[in-house]
């Protein structure tokens, strides 16, 4: 590593060294370590981007098509709690890791494949946080809706829905924040995403692989940033007084449908 | 390497068959063809996953302890300190946002390659839902048996301990059993950070070595497995500890 | 005063012109009150919502700070240690019982023991001795809160606001989260416990009827926090301070008055006594200056019969069968609201009022009852609330 500084410590010296690299690897294209041709630079670093941002777009949106009127719709109607409950546990133990690896063993490479493995990891939080979220909406508000002749759909519209979106959108920042994640090793399965720089040392070089690092965070936080603002506008103005940090904040589903309880 | 490489040539493409044949040939044969899962190749090196299950069990036994410690922390100190909840639920909060390769090589150059940074990383990961989780569980005590252990004469302390905390323990156990099962999960992407654990088998002794499928799929089983044993663990550990959640009211 | 095993003396309560002000309020939420509660007895602080009564009593524990004044327990002013160790020495029994979830019964019942550092083998005694004295069934002990039904946790609270033999208990609503039915037998139950413990109670309530029930002493506050009088039940009926008083009581003090009074507890009439057999011109004799017009046939062991009738008399002898029937017939210990009660339904205006073995001990008269309420008798006879008629 880099020459011992007398005044800073070691560890110090070298971080800022490899984070500044890191954060030139960004900007300037050079000679690769490895594999002969120019690597890094922004036109590089925007095309992995890119890619990194449509599959994992697709990929929650098809989550979301798929999860939330199913998450709803149950949670609605009262039923399949069990099952709900327990996608939301299965689906925090699959590794990603494990499941490209399977996919790729299986199945093999390519856009397809990639984003079944993200649907796959993003689509469980949607669900139960859909369903519990529905569910724990004041039942006396959705008497009262009924009682004034709201059909079932409308109730769940101008009610229900409403009245749930923090908790919804807390399953949707973590299911996007899973598929952003797990896009990051999109690589191994034949779509270079921006974890190409991480997974490939011997291509990019130390400060690319910090590069990379770097940017994939980034692109989480700021995934993060905008689904919360997103979740702001949606939310009702009288809903919005009860969750105050709403930021980088309560995500999860607060569950009191404990299956032991 | 590329000698062993040559030695187990497989097709890339699942062409193969799906389902092992025990009863066909050796071992030596399954793995040639790369099919699904060589039971006998895998009962014969079950001693290469033996080290990586133990060291998957270390880091995420040693990372989900850590983290407990210091989200127990941050709840006391938070308790009486209500100012500090936003702040430690949003620092907690951006920690977990960040995925965990990232994580794992951001810290690399701070704490080097090898087990700490993973187990750094893996606490890190699994602060926002414990503290979350205690500080719900804190916030549910019902406020007559707070009011009544200050009347009876406990100090604030006695009544934090000996009353709240207990009261909150089945939200804890909720809270350590999703980080837990996580943290099994998390923890395959660890070897990223120069540790060992599972991941070694399936990245490097499985889609290194040409897409070797017997060590993803029983490297990728034992994970889950870890994880189903867990939540049952911790299910288990509720019960125990929290018997009065059992006992229906007459 | 000795309690039950004599460890603890039930102390005095005085308040010294206290007040308690919350920043940024206008009025005062306690407003120099001043009342002494001896020991032993049960005072009970009743107002409507606003007035302060809560806010007094959990000052005495110190779950609320006082602002100006004293608040002296025994001799000593609250003041004079830390609130957790002032609290460990007074009972604290409040609506919502406030048993913890997590922990048995026995448990709850031993917390105060425990944080004071008792030794295991006495904390056990002491909550056996409990259990039975609040009758709770010892199968229960092992239990959850949750298992058990609202009157039993209720009494569990008592038991554990009990349990460290305080010198004085402090009760908030506490009977106020049960049913009527259950809450009647409550109040009951913890009367008859009380002439066995005898603890200095301050007893807070928004039920008139309750705190006439269950005070030896009622101090009624207003809106404002302060005391609008202090004075014993019948005090408090009898010679209401001024028109709030008078409109909290009710308009109907008279009847609670006599909810309060047993019939042993006035003089009754006499009436003329006929034995069977008897000479009807004897009898007529006996009438001359009665104070009740009418004979009473008695039997040989003074056992009433029947009253005679003007037509009973016409005859030489006095006739085994009377007309009139000894109906109503009132006991000594009868409530004299209940007493009231008969006497109105049968619709005559004597009643003839027996002792234990039923022999004649006098007559009661719609007259007599309310000659008495306007005599200054009534304030003299006080029981104390231990001693006062139960249903």
């Amino acid at each position: 590593m880099s020459a011992l500084a007398p005044a800073p410590p070691h560890v110090a010296a070298s971080f800022l060294d490899t984070f500044g690299g890191a954060i030139e690897f960004i900007f300037t294209p050079r000679q690769s370590v490895g594999v002969g041709g120019d690597v890094g630079g922004l036109g590089q670093v925007g095309e992995f981007l890119a890619t990194h941002v449509w599959i994992s777009a697709l990929a929650l949106a098809i989550a979301v098509a798929i999860a939330l009127p199913i998450g709803v719709y149950l949670g609605h109607r009262g039923k399949g709690e069990l099952l709900a409950v327990a996608i939301g546990n299965a689906g925090r133990a699959i590794p990603e890791l494990a499941l490209i690896a399977l996919m790729v063993a299986f199945i093999g490479v390519g856009v397809l494949n990639v984003t079944i493995a993200l649907l796959i990891l993003g689509l469980p939080p949607i669900l139960t946080n859909a369903f519990v979220g529905i569910r724990q909406v004041d039942r006396t508000a959705v008497e009262a809706a009924r009682g004034m002749g709201m059909t079932e759909f409308e109730v769940i519209r101008k009610v229900e829905f409403p009245l749930a979106v923090p908790t919804i959108m807390g399953g949707v920042r973590t299911g996007a924040i899973n598929i952003v994640a797990t896009a990051a090793i999109a690589p191994l399965a034949g779509v270079v995403t921006l974890g190409d720089f991480i997974l490939n040392r011997n291509v990019y070089g130390e400060e690319g692989v910090l590069a990379g690092a770097i940017l994939v965070a980034l692109l989480a936080l700021a995934v993060e940033l905008g689904l919360a603002g997103l979740q702001r506008l949606l939310t009702p103005k009288g809903v919005r007084a009860q969750v105050p940090h709403s930021l980088f904040g309560w995500r999860f589903a607060r569950r009191s449908v404990n299956a032991e309880a | 390497m590329i000698a062993e490489a040559t030695t187990w040539l497989a097709p890339l493409v699942a062409q193969g068959d799906f389902f092992t044949d025990r009863s066909e040939g050796s071992a030596t044969e399954c793995v040639a063809e790369n099919k699904t899962v060589c039971l006998g190749w895998a009962w014969d090196n079950a001693d290469r996953f033996v080290s990586p299950t133990l060291e998957h069990l270390v880091l995420v036994g040693l990372s989900v302890a850590f983290g407990f410690a210091i989200a127990l922390g941050m709840a006391v100190l938070s308790h009486r300190r209500r100012w500090l909840v936003p702040t430690f639920t949003g620092a907690s909060g951006v920690l977990y946002t960040i995925p965990s390769i990232a994580l794992f090589l951001i810290l690399l150059p701070i704490t080097g390659r090898g087990n700490v940074t993973a187990i750094v990383a893996l606490t890190l990961y699994t602060l926002q839902i414990i503290y979350r989780n205690i500080v719900t569980g804190l916030g549910n005590v019902p406020e007559a048996a707070k009011d009544a252990g200050r009347g009876m004469g406990m100090t604030e302390r006695q009544l934090l301990w000996r009353v709240e905390l207990p009261l909150a323990v089945p939200e804890i156990i909720a809270g350590l059993r999703i980080a837990t099962v996580s943290t099994v999960a998390i923890a395959t992407l660890a070897i990223f950070a120069g540790a060992g654990g599972l991941g070694e088998e399936i990245y490097t002794g499985g889609l290194l070595r040409d897409v070797f499928k017997t060590a993803i799929v029983v490297a990728s089983g034992i994970a889950i497995l870890m994880a189903v044993f867990f939540d049952a663990l911790y299910i288990g550990l509720q019960r125990w500890l929290a018997p009065w959640r059992r006992v229906r009211a007459i | 005063m000795n309690t039950r095993n004599g460890d603890a003396e039930a102390l005095s309560v005085r308040f010294e012109d206290v007040s308690k002000h919350y920043p940024g309020a206008d009025a005062p939420a306690v407003d120099g009150l001043s009342l002494e509660i001896p020991e032993g007895e049960i005072c009970v602080l009743v107002g409507p919502s606003g007035s302060g009564k809560t806010t007094a009593m959990r000052m005495v524990n110190r779950m609320i700070e006082i602002t100006s004044g004293d608040i002296y327990v025994g001799d000593r002013s609250v003041r004079d240690r830390s609130p957790a160790e002032l609290r460990r020495h007074i009972g604290y029994v409040i609506q919502q019982t406030g048993l913890f979830p997590h922990r048995t019964i026995d448990d709850n019942i031993a917390t105060v023991p425990r944080l004071l550092g008792w030794d295991k083998a006495r904390t056990q005694a002491r909550v056996e001795e409990l259990i039975g004295l609040i009758g709770l069934d010892p199968e229960l002990r092992s239990r959850f809160p949750s298992q058990l039904s609202g009157g039993q946790q209720q009494r569990v609270g008592v038991a554990r606001a009990l349990a460290a033999d305080p010198g004085v208990m402090l009760m908030d609503e506490p009977f106020g989260a049960v049913d009527p039915i259950n809450r009647e037998r409550l109040q009951n139950e913890f009367l008859r416990l009380q002439a066995d413990v005898r603890k200095t109670i301050c007893f807070v309530t928004h039920d008139i009827d309750e705190a006439i029930k269950m005070g030896d002493r009622v101090a009624v506050l207003r809106e404002g926090g302060r005391l609008a009088q202090f004075a014993t039940p019948a005090g408090l009926l009898m010679a209401p301070a001024d028109e709030f008083v008078e409109d909290f009581v009710g308009a109907d003090r008279a009847l609670k008055r006599l909810s309060l009074l047993r019939v042993s507890d006035i003089s009754l009439w006499e009436a003329p006594l006929a034995y069977v057999g008897q000479a009807s011109a004897e009898v007529r004799a006996k009438l001359e200056g009665a104070e009740v017009p009418h004979p009473l046939l008695v039997d040989s062991e003074r056992r009433p019969l029947g009253w005679l009738s003007e037509r009973d008399l016409e005859r030489e002898i006095v006739p085994d069968r009377p007309d009139s029937p000894a109906e109503p017939r009132l006991e000594r210990d009868d409530v004299m609201r209940d007493a009231l009660s008969d006497l109105l339904q049968a619709e005559t205006q004597y009643a003839a009022v027996v002792d234990h073995e039923g022999r004649i001990a006098g007559v009661l008269s719609i007259e007599i009852i309310s000659e008495f309420l306007g005599s200054g008798e009534a304030l003299v006879e006080e029981h104390s609330a231990v001693e006062r008629p139960l249903e």
